[in-house]
């Protein structure tokens, strides 16, 4: 081929827009993922200003100290590693197992029995996932603290005058309760789609040749679905594992330490590097848990695929048990999405803490002015100029990041699913997941690191609120980015052929044509972004500046100080926006965050 | 007018080479199918002319004007080369009416509101759908689906038309239907069709010129009866006919006259109707066609065993044994057959094609007789 054919290849390439989006793409995305994480593991073995002292060597030296101290430093490292690094993988996993069980059964009633209230039980059921993920660790604390560890008794107590042993209230068990309820809904939304998405007639034809119940579960529904079970098991625990808020908020007053909150520490204070290796064995099993994860789904496909539809299956008649299983799950759908924010408002109008009679019920936290004997003249929330600023953050970072997650992870899904099977393509495809991997803390202490400084034509953005967007829209482009390829593989390349071959340009096909007839997936890949940035602390934590702050920024600094009214009244503002958002959205377009996570 | 000719094009998908190194002219006003089994590159050529795939090499010209060139670096956007494109599920707009799909194009080309209704009423009323101008496409059948699909690529009047497998997904009676109705379009709208298909009953039926692909190969380009009536090789032979032409093996028995060996007991005279080169003791493939193996009683060729008879009124289809050649044959008439009977078989009609073991290629036509 002649250099001239050559160039006018590049030519042609060029020419097309979804090669332009994934060149484009592949250069900004290597460099914010990529390069992030060559400065993780250049981070390991650097000397940090902090530890020049213990280190001994000049700050910027390359070292392996922070190698050895973790890993092979007998009391130290068992302490600082070991110890935590067995506690996040026990904590992950047994809350993944509470997860599946609780979500799967949910799903199971929702989808093959004749259970009461469908509709309510899978609106509510997702309820405790859209929530910020310390709500229910907040909402236990409210119940069942203790005064051993100090500080005033929980609602438990106090009605029923028990004290809660240490182990119920703090630490692991708690822990991996709150977990596995919070991604229930999780399991619940991937399970309930596989079984949706199963054809019945390999049930029904089961039970033509006269298998009962049980033989069918267990000889044809379960090996079925276990390939997709495993694969939500691997999804769930990589989530579990990174995350930080709940054993924060729960297994800090014992000093049960995970590595996130290991790594909040070490990040945040004289041993960074610790940190960035932390960071790294998280990135590490991530990748792990995704490449098992893509080895079995690939190895299985021929039989978990989507094969028909089950509109028809003869649901499993509950009998006499309907009435009541429909109220016992609706109880505990009442005890774990509406409870808590019955908790919230408790709290958040009491004055002295512990006491629930109705002279100590006061407004002081939401509408005061401030009382010099109360937390050093806060002012209540509503009329707390930082509240106001965090709140306006809050939105206004929720929404930048949604445009922009969204609309890139639209793109992005458009592109990789035009070229699929193309290197290109799956190099891009990989990039815009790889951030779900990495632990939000340690991506946005690496972002820190990187954009202190100006980086060439990029000024420096310590404090900036630009800074907070970047990571935030990366961070969350990886949910926008499957919302988009879903919704684009279901869509055929004749319909924007069409378009096409009569002269509709780029632009208004995509805008005319492939969104509005995939509408309904296309937003959930904004709301997606919007719901998880409106609840997200780790990624941010170590990024704000005061003028910066936003509301999960700050319901952590309350609740640091024990300013436990104005985090619990934060806490049930960012509930009721981040539902109430979720609903309208839900009502007005049809969009839900089912839908984004709903078919990996 | 439209004159679509291809030079030297050749397309790779990575390594893979979906077409290669393929010639042909597409005359203006012709109906020419691209005939092939899945995979043989027939509608990445199609996609290839319309400019929704980029040949890797070659240059493409619609009416004497260059749209694509690998070597000077042309390559015309599909709407630019006013062709229209029918496509096999129709890629109807879920989101728009009926009206809205046809109209669609048109406001895309700035047309005046009433120019543009005018123009939709008609091409509905042409296509008989006028009533489900406010339908969505879920809420039309097929057929209907079909004819909307075709009214919107008719919408701006394009000189030439192509079509990919447009008549798959329907049932036997429309596609009958449809078939009739595309013949009907291509006189009225006075311009060329290339068509897609895998249907080699559809191809013959319907075009002026087929193209019949395999592998990314071209293996003939010739009006249809003449690839029925002399097929290149044998895989052409093979493809186009049902029932499927017999291709029996032998070999050259003797130079002149040329005689062929069947089987042990079956040898013929073949009659050349051109001067044709064979050696003896060459491998070669004799092609039947099964209307032209007649049964008879007297005078026979060969004898043969009747093992099926599959009578549907206006003909039978026979299976036969002729010295364990299977063979099928075609009777015209509502007669049915003994299932086991010996039969004599007479070669005496028709022209028969000769083709070489080795390459499979045509190498001439002749009569038969018994030797």
């Amino acid at each position: 081929m002649s250099a001239k054919s050559k160039l006018n290849q590049i030519k042609a390439f060029f020419k097309k827009p979804h090669n332009i989006i994934l060149v484009v793409l592949l250069v900004v995305l290597g460099y914010l993922t990529l390069v992030p994480l060559l400065t993780i593991i250049l981070d390991t073995v650097t000397v940090h200003s902090s530890e020049a002292r213990f280190v001994k060597k000049p700050v910027g030296s390359l070292t392996l100290y922070h190698w050895t101290k973790m890993f092979a430093s007998g009391i130290t490292s068992q302490k600082t590693f070991y110890e935590p690094f067995v506690n996040t993988m026990v904590v992950a996993f047994l809350s993944c197992v509470l997860a599946i069980i609780i979500g799967g059964f949910f799903a199971w009633t929702v989808t093959r029995t004749n259970i009461r209230a469908k509709a309510f039980i899978s609106t509510v059921f997702v309820f405790p996932y859209i929530m910020p993920a310390w709500t229910l660790a907040m909402a236990w604390l409210n119940f069942f603290r203790n005064s051993r560890i100090g500080g005033a008794p929980g609602l438990f107590t106090v009605f029923t005058g028990l004290e809660t042993p240490n182990w119920f209230a703090y630490g692991l068990f708690p822990i991996v309760v709150v977990q596995g309820l919070h991604y229930a809904p999780f399991a619940y939304i991937l399970i309930g789609g596989i079984l949706r998405n199963m054809d019945a007639n390999l049930e029904e034809a089961a039970m033509l040749l006269h298998a009962n119940r049980m033989q069918i579960m267990m000889k044809v529904t379960l090996p079925i679905v276990r390939p997709a079970l495993l694969s939500t098991f691997l999804l769930v625990f990589s989530s579990t594992m990174s995350a930080f808020a709940v054993p924060a908020f729960l297994g800090s007053p014992v000093r049960y330490q995970v590595l996130t909150t290991q790594m909040y520490r070490t990040l945040n204070g004289m041993n960074p590097g610790y940190g960035y290796i932390m960071a790294l064995v998280m990135i590490v099993i991530g990748v792990g848990i995704l490449m098992l994860n893509q080895w079995i789904t690939g190895r299985r496909k021929s039989y978990t695929t989507i094969t028909g539809k089950s509109s028809n299956i003869s649901l499993f008649n509950l009998r006499k048990a309907r009435t009541p299983l429909t109220v016992i799950l609706i109880t505990i759908l009442m005890m774990i999405a509406i409870l808590p924010l019955v908790s919230f408002a408790i709290e958040s109008f009491i004055m002295a803490p512990g006491d629930y009679s109705f002279s100590n019920f006061t407004s002081e936290f939401w509408i005061g002015k401030g009382r010099a004997d109360i937390a050093n003249s806060e002012p209540g929330i509503l009329r707390n100029p930082s509240i106001w600023l965090g709140l306006t953050n809050s939105l206004k970072l929720s929404i930048i990041i949604s445009l922009i997650a969204g609309t890139v992870g639209m793109l992005s899904g458009y592109a990789i699913a035009k070229r699929r099977g193309s290197k290109l393509s799956t190099w891009v495809n990989n990039l815009t997941f790889f951030p779900y991997l990495m632990p939000s803390m340690a991506f946005g202490a690496i972002f820190l690191s990187m954009f202190a400084v100006r980086r060439g034509l990029i000024p420096a953005m310590y404090g900036s609120f630009w800074l907070l967007v970047i990571v935030g829209a990366v961070k969350y482009l990886p949910f926008a980015s499957r919302s988009g390829i879903n919704a684009m593989l279901q869509l055929s390349g004749e319909i924007e052929e069409a378009g096409t071959i009569m002269g509709v340009g780029w632009f208004k096909r995509m805008t005319r044509i492939i969104f509005p007839i995939q509408k309904t997936t296309f937003i959930s890949g904004y709301l997606l972004p919007f719901i998880s940035c409106m609840r997200e602390l780790s990624l941010f934590i170590l990024l704000v500046s005061p003028s910066t702050r936003i509301l999960t920024t700050l319901l952590f600094q309350y609740n640091e100080k024990g300013w436990n009214q104005y985090a619990n009244a934060i806490n049930l503002m960012i509930v009721v926006i981040v539902v109430g958002f979720n609903l309208l959205i839900n009502k007005l377009t049809g969009a839900s965050i089912d839908k984004g996570i709903g078919n990996n | 007018m439209p004159r679509i000719e291809l030079k030297h094009i050749t397309k790779k998908f990575g390594k893979f080479v979906a077409v290669d190194d393929l010639n042909m002219v597409i005359e203006d006003r012709s109906f020419v199918t691209l005939l092939g089994p899945s995979g043989c590159g027939k509608t990445t050529t199609l996609r290839m002319i319309a400019g929704l795939e980029t040949p890797t090499e070659g240059i493409i010209t619609i009416n004497d004007k260059v749209v694509f060139s690998s070597e000077d670096g042309i390559d015309v956007p599909p709407d630019k080369r006013d062709v229209g494109f029918l496509f096999q599920n129709y890629a109807l707009w879920p989101h728009m009416t009926v009206y809205k799909n046809i109209a669609f194009g048109l406001e895309n080309l700035k047309w005046s509101k009433e120019a543009i209704k005018t123009r939709v009423e008609e091409l509905l009323a042409m296509l008989k759908i006028s009533e489900f101008a406010g339908r969505y496409p879920s809420e039309l059948s097929g057929g209907q689906q079909q004819r909307v699909a075709i009214a919107r690529t008719l919408a701006t009047g394009p000189k030439v038309l192509f079509m990919d497998e447009p008549l798959s997904n329907l049932d036997a009676k429309l596609r009958m239907e449809m078939r009739s109705e595309l013949k009907r379009l291509h006189r009225e709208t006075d311009s060329t069709f290339v068509y897609v298909t895998h249907d080699q009953l559809e191809a013959m039926t319907l075009s002026s010129m087929v193209c019949l692909m395999k592998n990314g190969y071209m293996q003939q380009y010739a009006p249809p009866l003449e690839v029925y009536r002399k097929p290149a090789n044998t895989f052409t032979a093979d493809f186009v006919g049902s029932p499927n032409i017999n291709l029996v093996d032998g070999v050259v028995d003797q130079e002149k006259p040329i005689v062929l060996k069947l089987t042990n007991t079956v040898r013929l005279v073949f009659q050349p109707k051109t001067n044709i080169a064979v050696r003896q003791g060459q491998a070669i493939v004799l092609g039947l066609r099964p209307e032209h193996i007649a049964v008879t009683q007297m005078k026979a060729d060969a004898e043969a065993e009747v093992l099926s008879s599959l009578p549907s009124g206006m003909e039978t289809i026979i299976a036969l044994s002729m010295d364990d050649i299977r063979l099928h044959s075609v009777v015209f008439g509502d007669i049915d057959f003994e299932v086991g009977k010996s039969v004599g078989l007479s070669f005496g009609h028709g022209v028969f094609n000769l083709f070489d073991k080795e390459s499979g290629k045509n190498v001439g036509q002749g009569t038969l007789f018994r030797a």
